[in-house]
């Protein structure tokens, strides 16, 4: 036998379990001498003889996929709906779960607020690429070990149909209170600055809120993070349910939330002037940076057990 | 070209499975892998080697078939035999096989 058909049963045998290596070698070697043989005696040249038979033999990957019984596809059809559903439920729940831990902490933390955003950001993509790939590993070591398939068949019933999404009407009316909450609080920020109930010693307003906030056009992040949650909502009543629209919406809420707990635990949203000119409790200011950051968290919470019943409905 | 291609896909759909059958009851008489692919070709069983030679393993690990090393000849070749059970197993497909192609005949009014 010569080289070329050594390299083709070397290699198929390469991709087999050893005890079964010995029997297959000496059956396939006296197959292809067999064919070989049958071509030679047809009238044809001994090397091209061989090319043909090892030509309809095929790749030698799939000749020993089919000896050793092993699929030749990652997650198979049993499996390909399962693999979706989880894939899809911890994509939508933990990717904002984890960016909206991380956000807070470096927001309590008081790092700079590039440093907050750009960590939440990246430990939302971390999470969702290391998701993928641990589920998508686990799902092809079920499809490849035989053993672990053996679940209970779990047959599909109608009771395993999806809940009926609240009523158009009832989340038209979110959507209404959403936009109204937005534009007051809006209007009232950006007429802090020329209406307030103190006055300074040359009869100017003091503004309620942080004039830092002014000076570094941060008021206006607030803003647009606020609108980009609304579009989101929008999006949401009015677009078919996807997972990267649910997984952005989710993660502009975080960084809604997570910019609001930053600037509240390094006091950056009252002006000082302001609570002292209001002759306010010293711990006032202190409180209500506290109040805040509670109301994010409750924002946190929401956006991520939101996130989790809406991929669930799916 | 595209009904060709379709009618490829269905045709394969429809044999698929029919192999097993023509290998238990060629098997019948022992023999070895390469002989019987050259059978079922000639018998019109458009069969590939590198299906064939996989499939007779899983025949055999089911129970299907045996097999012995015969090396009485230069070349040792491994001759597979149907067992009992392959022949019980053939004797079900076939009746099934008779009672589908009654259905055709019946649908096609021809009974």
């Amino acid at each position: 036998m010569t080289s070329l058909s050594d390299r083709y049963v070397d290699t198929t045998l390469r991709r087999l379990p050893p005890r079964q290596r010995t029997d297959i070698e000496r059956e396939l070697r006296a197959a292809i001498a067999d064919a070989v043989d049958d071509r030679l005696a047809a009238g044809a040249d001994a090397g091209e003889a061989e090319v043909a038979v090892l030509t309809e033999l095929g790749d030698p990957a799939r000749l020993a996929a089919g000896y050793a019984d092993r699929p030749l596809h990652l997650i198979g059809p049993g499996l390909y709906l399962d693999y979706t559903r989880l894939l899809t439920i911890l994509l939508a729940t933990v990717v904002p779960a984890v960016a909206a831990a991380v956000g807070f902490v470096r927001g309590v933390q008081e790092s700079p607020v590039l440093t907050v955003i750009g960590d939440t950001l990246g430990a939302a993509v971390t999470t969702a690429v290391h998701i993928a790939v641990w589920t998508t590993v686990l799902f092809a070591v079920i499809e490849r070990t035989p053993a672990l398939r053996r679940f209970p068949d779990r047959t599909w019933t109608p009771d395993a149909l999806p809940d009926p999404p609240p009523s158009r009407r009832a989340r038209w009316g979110e959507l209404v209170a959403e936009s109204v909450a937005l534009v007051l609080v809006s209007t009232l920020v950006l007429l802090a600055p020329v209406v307030s109930p103190e006055t300074d010693a040359a009869g100017e307003p003091v503004n309620v809120l942080n004039p830092w906030l002014w000076e570094t056009g941060f008021v206006y992040v607030f803003i647009a993070l606020a609108v980009a949650a609304l579009a989101f909502s929008f999006a949401r009543y009015y677009v078919r349910w996807s997972l990267p629209l649910a997984v952005a919406g989710a993660l502009v809420n975080v960084a809604s939330a997570v910019t609001l707990i930053w600037a509240a635990a390094t006091d950056r949203i009252l002006n000082p002037a302001f609570t002292t000119a209001a002759g306010w409790p010293p711990d006032a200011a202190k409180w209500i940076n506290v109040g805040l950051i509670v109301v994010a968290i409750g924002t946190l919470v929401h956006t991520v057990t939101e996130s989790f019943g809406q991929a669930r409905r799916r | 070209m595209a009904d060709d291609e379709l009618l490829a896909t269905h045709l394969q759909e429809l044999r698929r499975g029919t192999v097993v059958l023509a290998c238990l009851l060629i098997l019948e008489r022992p023999n070895y892998g390469y002989a019987l692919l050259d059978l079922l070709e000639r018998h019109g069983f458009a069969v590939d080697a590198n299906t064939l030679y996989p499939l007779l393993r899983r025949l055999e690990k089911q129970g299907l078939l045996t097999s012995d090393w015969n090396t009485d000849e230069a070349r040792p070749r491994k001759f597979y035999r149907t067992t009992d059970r392959g022949t019980a197993l053939a004797g079900a497909l076939n009746g099934d096989w008779d009672q589908l192609d009654t259905a055709l005949r019946t649908l096609k009014g021809e009974s």
